[in-house]
């Protein structure tokens, strides 16, 4: 009679990374929106927290991210040009500018933070964007667990 | 040293300050306030002066007692011109003893600062070996950043030596001390910690001077240069601010323009 080996080690569970995503309401969320209501098939490790403008991105809001269980954080608003606003997106520009820098010597580099002007009629690149940045997650592994900026647990 | 004292005494004397703000003639060099002419014959200042005079600016105790004096080596004169550009300095109410080294180079009102800025220290770059360092830290992987300032995170006692030390921090409420919500944990462990620097330094980016007194108050020997130096080089290769040389310059966070940097935005 023929012995089956079965193995009873479950399988190690592959890494689903967390994604924050901070997004301004008029531009970002409707561009998901709209790739919601295309029906296109995305990754489904991105939390979205939607605020009104980019402008009011706090850096803050990146590191409460980390701290609490964020793998990585996405901040994605309007194109140049076009926010609401007039001009949160510039000023917001400036800021992630120097601190992404900050962020950087602490050893959360472009793996972990990115950035993205989606218009909302760009709901195929919002898709686009949401894999692409899984798939670099993914790589990057779990955010490093003895980071300082997360909250031990 | 000499010449230091006869200005500083003949300010208070022709009462044209009530008060000047310069270093004492012991050890460690504190902070000193001569309120009488007789006063100024324990002022002193040299190299191993770090405490950066401007920071009582901010004071209200030293405000109900404008006009005053401030001794002021470069970075202090910079800190001098960052608050008479973020309009924090009552017009006519402040005046520098400049000194560098072991020279004293006058008294100069706000104008007269940012004159002698320009025509003496135009040139003032940070130190390369605290660059050098930056850019070490940089050439580590980020596993290795994280355990070097988790390291350097964890020995904070959240004194806030380093806020009071700071001319640019002068809010009367600052960030770390709102509670609804809390945004920054107060206690004195890892994530707080490190909130509290990072965010520290980051609300000095485009203001602060480099003059070192964050660092040098702080009682855990904590390299928070290291973060401000990397803000200072962002901001000087990326939209060319070099704080404290304009009076009239706009906050660097504040101001934009159309044509900033965003090849990073995807
Ligand atoms: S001075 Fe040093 S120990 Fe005190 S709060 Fe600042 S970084 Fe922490
Ligand atoms: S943050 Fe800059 S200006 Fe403030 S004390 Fe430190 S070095 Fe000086
Ligand atoms: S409303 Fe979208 S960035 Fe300002």
């Amino acid at each position: 009679m023929m012995k089956t080996e079965t193995s009873t080690a479950p399988a190690p569970a592959a890494f689903e990374p967390r994604i924050t995503a901070f997004v301004c309401n008029w531009c970002t969320y409707a561009g998901a929106d709209l790739a919601g209501t295309s029906r296109l098939q995305y990754a489904s490790n991105m939390r979205i927290i939607k605020l009104p403008c980019t402008g009011r991105i706090d850096p803050l809001f990146v590191l409460k991210a980390f701290e609490n269980g964020a793998d990585a954080v996405l901040v994605s608003g309007c194109h140049p040009g076009d926010c609401h606003y007039t001009s949160g997106n510039y000023h917001a520009r400036r800021r992630w500018t120097l601190f992404r820098k900050l962020l950087a010597l602490t050893g959360i580099g472009d793996d972990r933070l990115f950035f993205s002007w989606v218009s909302a009629a760009e709901g195929q690149k919002f898709a686009d964007l949401v894999n692409d940045v899984t798939a670099k997650v993914r790589k990057a592994g779990p955010f490093c667990a003895v980071h300082p900026g997360r909250r031990a647990s | 040293m000499k010449a230091l004292r006869e200005a500083a005494e003949k300010l208070l004397r022709e009462k044209r300050v009530s008060l000047v703000i310069g270093y004492e003639d012991r050890k460690g060099r504190p902070a000193f306030f001569a309120a009488k002419p007789e006063d100024c014959g324990r002022l002193a200042y040299d190299a191993s002066c770090r405490q950066n005079l401007a920071a009582y600016l901010g004071k209200p105790e030293i405000r109900a007692r404008l006009p005053v004096a401030v001794v002021a080596p470069p970075a202090v004169l910079r800190s001098i011109v960052v608050l008479t550009a973020e309009s924090q300095l009552p017009p006519g109410q402040v005046l520098a003893l400049a000194v560098d080294g072991d020279s004293f180079l006058g008294t100069f009102d706000a104008a007269g600062v940012a004159e002698l800025l320009r025509a003496k220290y135009s040139t003032l770059a940070p130190e390369p070996a605290l660059l050098e360092r930056v850019q070490g830290l940089l050439q580590k992987s980020p596993a290795e950043r994280a355990a070097f300032w988790e390291a350097e995170f964890s020995k904070c006692t959240r004194c806030y030596a380093c806020r009071a030390a700071c001319p640019g921090c002068y809010c009367s409420r600052c960030i770390v001390e709102k509670n609804a919500p809390q945004w920054i944990s107060t206690a004195a462990l890892g994530h707080g910690n490190y909130t509290w620097s990072v965010m520290r330094a980051f609300h000095q980016s485009g203001r602060c001077t480099l003059c070192g007194a964050c660092e040098a108050a702080c009682p855990q020997g904590l390299p928070l240069m290291l973060l401000n130096a990397v803000l200072d080089r962002e901001a000087l290769e990326e939209f060319g601010s070099r704080p404290g040389y304009d009076p009239e310059a706009k906050p660097l966070i504040g101001s934009w323009s159309a044509d900033d940097d965003h090849s990073y935005m995807r």
